[in-house]
This record gives structure tokens, C-alpha cells and sequence, in this order.
């Protein structure tokens, strides 16, 4: 079978829709926190799917960026998370209830 | 390449990285004055971007044309590098009451103006991606600082999750946007902006883009971590959110829907008014009821960002200069409400709008200060907010005889500056017609607060009584987008 770049954009996609769903549905906070993370790396299977497919490297280097920068992000992600932890004893999401009106 | 045209964000982050190093040696007791330091810093390097490179004349550019100068760029430099001050003002009056380290703080602090300011001359989806990130995740830190208050770690929490579902749809939107128009490029995409405009893959794109961005300026679909975060976060994280962020993302709109693809916001007039009519009517009526000074103003900002959308929905270039005078005059007046919210959290402990009985004859400069500003943001004439209001919906009337829709959005703005008023002088009213007579004794104000609520107070009237200079500016800034 030819794979096409419709194919790597429908996987793309399905990482992207599994991911959301993840955010939306589970209630841990790091749990949550991989489902974004399967959102970015669906959006960097689509940018190497393009850039390959069109013969253009832009693509590719932003996906270097996106890489280093969800690092960035998951390193002060954790350590939030953790920090409430230690505070909560709970990184569950029904327990963030201080800030209501 | 021309280096040069980065100078003041180098020297930000050069000056962020020298305070890390200083702070080894600088004692405990006098590292508060590392901030000040910055915000003098900052204030020269607001003069500096006025009269530098790109302002008046043609743009310029460097790495390979990925970074430009221009008058819009300019324009919300110098508002970035204003607000920086102030809040850095802020800051060090508010270390003075923290147990933890202080000089992280206004190294964020520096580190996000950076962000803001590389946003602002972004020319390419890469380097708009990474500064935008720069800014959300120095912010992350910022609204979670104190972490011995759970509030605070909570806003934080929030402002994470939803901060990283906002970047996956602009990451994703970008892809797409990428795949359909086989470059990063801006200048490339405008190029060829009105073929794309037709283009599912690239429309699809661009809304998701435009998620990404709305939710920095805390737009309809995009708003819900604006009230928990404003009331969570320390009060300068919360000035700073409410102006520099908000800001870094109308840059970014501006650009994108004024000069990358000018065609694509003339076919979303419709939605881009929708979102525009419903922020506005959320945020107004979501303020009535509350409480909490910091809470009301993130239901306020959410109305306000309404407002700087319809000026992006006109797609005009009246409505562009418009928004960009409407974000000159929100920030004096949303830095003034702050510095004032920030001392009376401070020494009351509370941000709960009872709290400011009696205000008047406590500290008579931070009451008419609040008063002066809420009048400002309820858009009372002839204050900065009256003159940004005014010129908004001026610019949706002279577009309304191409598309009759325009006159229902206008309405729909001032029934909502008419549910605002409700709110904002129910704040004018806890500080003067106080209920009972409480503590009385005289709230202390720091000579720094005093300088930076004077350079608010005078903003907020120099924008509203000679409003001319600045529109003057803003309408130069937009002249280069393909309106």
C-alpha cells in the first residue's frame, strides 16, 4: 500500500481528537497533562508529514521549537502540578475549588 | 542581518540574566532594589523604542525577514515596555511583603516583557509560536509565585492547563495554515492571501490560530481561566496578564488579520462579530455580582478584549488605529486600578470590595486614583476610556453601510458599556458612601506608588483630554497594513 500524506494527516488528526478527549474526559491533573502533550506531538506529525511532502524544511524546524518548548513547558508544568500536591494532597481537577465566586 | 533591530530585546534579556547573577551578591534586604533597577531600565527602553529605527519611516528587517520593525510593532513596544515599568514598580513595592525570593520574580517579569516584545515583531508562524511560549510559560510561573498560598498555585494550575490546550490549537492551526500554504512565512502567505483565503485547510487553520491568540486576550469560547487567574495570581502578575499579555496577543491579531490575511477577516466578519458581541455581554453581565476587586476586573477584561476585537473586525484601518488607542488608554487606566488594588490587598489582606469602605479618608490618593480609573474603564468623557470606546464604535458605524449587521454589534457595545456602569461605580460608591464607619487610621503610600500612579492618573487624562498626538501615532503605526 502507498501511504500517502492523507494517511499521515489522519493519524495526525486522530492523535489531535485522542488527545483533546483526554483533556476533556480524565480528571487527573497528569493525565491530562499527556493528552496535551499527544496534542502537540500530533501537530508535529503533521508539520513533518507536510514538510516532507512538499519538499520544504520549515516545517521541520518548527518542530524542532515545538519540541524544545514543550519541554520548557512540561518542566514548569510537573513542577507546578507538584507543588500543589504538596500543598492539596490531590491533583485531582474536582479538588481546584478555592477560586469560585 | 541586522542585530541592531534587536537591541532592546537583547538588552532585556541581558539585564534579566545580570540580576540572576547579581543577586549572589546583592544582600537579602537591598534586593529590592534590583527591580527598580529594571523598571528604570524599562522606562528608558520605552523612550529609546519611540524614537528608534522603523517607527516613522519604512519597515526594516532581519533574519531573513522573519523579524520586522514597523510602526505597529513600534507602537505596542513602546505600551509592552510602559507596562513593564509599572508592573516592575509594582513588583518591588510587593516583594516587600514576601518571605520568598523576590529577584526570580522580576526576572520573569523581564523575561515575559522580552516574549511580548519579540510578539510584537513576529513575521514568520515560528518565531510567533516562540515568543507567544516564551510569554505563557514565564506567566505559568508568575501567577503561581507564591506557593505557600493556595489560591495562587490554583490560578496557576488553571492558567496551565488551559494555557497548553490554547498552544496545542495554535500549534496545530499553525500545521495546517503550513500545510496549506507550504511556508511560515508571513510575507510569503500574504503573497498569496487571496487564494488561501478559499482554502478549507488554510480557514480551518487560521481558526485554530485564532483560538490560540483569543484565548491570550481572553476572548467568548477562550475565557474561562480570565476570572480565576486574575483573583489568584500576586496583583502585579495580574496587571501584567491584563495588559501585557492581552496586549502581546492584539498584536499578533492585528497582524494576522490586518496585513498577513486581510481577506479571510472580511469573510469572518460574522463570527469575529459574534465573538466580539458575546465577550462583551459575558463579561459585563458575569461582573455584577462579584466581589473580589481582582475577579471583577477579569470579568472586565474579557468585555474590554470584545471591544478591542470589533475595532480587528472592521477590518479596517480605521478600526486597527482604534483598537491600538483603545490598548494605550487601558493600559494607564487598568496599571492605575491595579497599583491601587495591589496596596489595599497588601495591607488589608483582602481584595473583597467592602474592604475599600472608607477609602477616601484613609488614603485620599488611592481612592480618587480607583475612582479615576473605573470612571476611565466605564468610559465616562473626556477620560482615556471614553476617547477608545468612541473611536472603536465610530470606526463599526462608518462600516455599518456595507453590512447592516454592524449597527445591531454596536448596540449590542453599548448596552454592554451601559451594564458596566452598574459595576464600576458600584466600586466609586464602596470607597465614598461608605456603610459603616470602620478603622479609620491612614494607609501608608510609598513614594514610588505615588510617582507610578501619577504617570497613570496623567495618562488617563492626557489620553483623554488631547487625544490627538496618540491617535496620530496609531494611525501612522496601522498605515503599512494591507487594509
Amino acid at each position: 500500500m502507498h501511504v500517502g500524506l492523507e494517511h499521515y494527516l489522519l493519524v495526525s488528526a486522530a492523535l489531535f481528537a485522542l488527545g483533546l478527549l483526554g483533556v476533556i474526559l480524565r480528571r487527573n491533573l497528569l493525565v491530562l497533562y499527556m493528552g496535551l502533550e499527544l496534542m502537540l506531538n500530533a501537530a508535529n506529525l503533521a508539520l513533518v508529514a507536510f514538510s516532507r511532502f512538499q519538499n520544504n524544511i520549515q516545517g521541520q524546524v518548527m518542530v524542532f521549537f515545538i519540541i524544545t518548548v514543550a519541554a520548557a513547558e512540561v518542566s514548569v508544568g510537573l513542577a507546578l502540578i507538584v507543588a500543589l500536591y504538596r500543598k492539596r494532597q490531590t491533583a485531582h481537577v474536582e479538588d481546584l475549588t478555592s477560586l469560585k465566586f | 542581518m541586522n542585530l541592531s533591530l534587536l537591541g532592546p530585546e537583547l538588552v532585556l534579556i541581558g539585564l534579566g540574566l545580570a540580576l540572576l547573577l547579581a543577586d549572589l551578591v546583592v544582600p537579602p534586604d537591598r534586593r529590592r532594589y534590583l527591580g527598580g533597577a529594571a523598571a528604570v531600565l524599562a522606562l528608558a527602553l520605552a523612550l529609546y523604542v519611540l524614537r528608534g529605527p522603523g517607527l516613522a519611516g519604512e519597515p526594516a528587517y532581519a533574519f531573513g525577514d522573519r523579524f520586522v520593525v514597523d510602526g505597529l510593532s513600534g507602537f505596542f513596544k513602546a505600551i509592552f515596555l510602559t507596562a513593564g515599568a509599572v508592573v516592575l514598580v509594582l513588583a518591588v513595592d510587593w516583594a516587600h511583603s514576601q518571605q520568598q525570593a523576590v529577584t526570580e520574580y522580576f526576572v520573569l517579569i523581564l523575561f515575559a516583557l522580552a516574549g511580548m516584545m519579540l510578539a510584537a515583531s513576529a513575521n514568520d508562524f515560528t518565531v510567533m509560536y516562540v515568543a507567544l511560549e516564551l510569554v505563557t510559560v514565564t506567566f505559568y510561573v508568575l501567577t503561581s509565585y507564591q506557593r505557600n498560598r493556595v489560591a495562587s498555585l490554583e490560578a496557576g494550575v488553571k492558567y496551565l492547563i488551559l494555557g497548553a490546550l490554547s498552544s496545542a490549537f495554535l500549534v496545530y492551526g499553525i500545521a495546517l495554515c503550513y500545510g496549506a500554504s507550504g511556508t511560515m512565512h508571513f510575507r510569503e502567505i500574504a503573497a498569496k492571501s487571496a487564494e488561501l483565503a478559499d482554502h478549507r485547510l488554510f480557514q480551518l487553520g487560521m481558526l485554530m490560530v485564532f483560538g490560540g491568540l483569543a484565548f491570550k486576550v481572553a476572548l467568548f469560547p477562550f475565557q474561562v481561566w480570565a476570572p480565576d487567574v486574575y483573583e489568584g495570581s500576586p496583583a502585579p502578575t495580574t496587571a501584567f496578564l491584563a495588559i501585557g499579555s492581552k496586549g502581546a496577543g492584539v498584536v499578533l491579531l492585528v497582524r494576522l488579520f490586518g496585513n498577513v490575511a486581510p481577506e479571510l477577516a472580511l469573510k469572518w466578519e460574522p463570527l469575529l462579530m459574534g465573538v466580539a458581541g458575546i465577550s462583551i455581554l459575558y463579561g459585563s453581565l458575569c461582573a455584577i455580582p462579584q466581589r473580589s476587586l481582582k475577579r471583577l476586573l477579569g470579568y472586565s477584561s474579557i468585555a474590554n478584549g470584545g471591544f478591542v476585537l470589533i475595532g480587528i473586525a472592521t477590518a479596517s484601518k480605521a478600526g486597527s488605529a482604534a483598537v491600538l488607542f483603545y490598548l494605550a488608554g487601558y493600559l494607564f487606566t487598568v496599571l492605575a486600578a491595579f497599583l491601587v488594588i495591589s496596596m489595599v490587598v497588601q495591607r488589608l489582606e483582602t481584595d473583597d470590595i467592602s474592604a475599600l469602605s472608607g477609602l477616601h479618608h484613609r488614603a485620599p490618593l488611592l481612592a480618587a486614583a480607583l475612582a479615576l480609573a473605573m470612571i476611565s474603564l466605564a468610559g465616562v468623557p473626556p477620560l482615556a476610556g471614553f476617547f477608545g470606546k468612541f473611536l472603536v464604535l465610530k470606526a463599526l458605524v462608518d462600516q455599518g453601510a456595507s453590512f447592516p449587521a454592524w449597527y445591531a454589534l454596536a448596540g449590542v457595545a453599548i448596552v454592554g458599556v451601559v451594564i458596566s456602569f452598574w459595576y464600576y461605580f458600584g466600586v466609586v460608591r464602596a470607597m465614598y458612601w461608605p456603610e459603616s464607619n470602620g478603622d479609620l487610621t491612614t494607609l501608608p503610600v510609598p513614594p514610588l506608588i505615588q510617582v507610578a500612579l501619577a504617570v497613570c492618573v496623567a495618562g488617563i487624562l492626557a489620553l483623554g483630554l488631547f487625544p490627538g498626538t496618540v491617535w496620530d501615532a496609531a494611525v501612522a503605526a496601522v498605515a503599512g497594513l494591507r487594509l
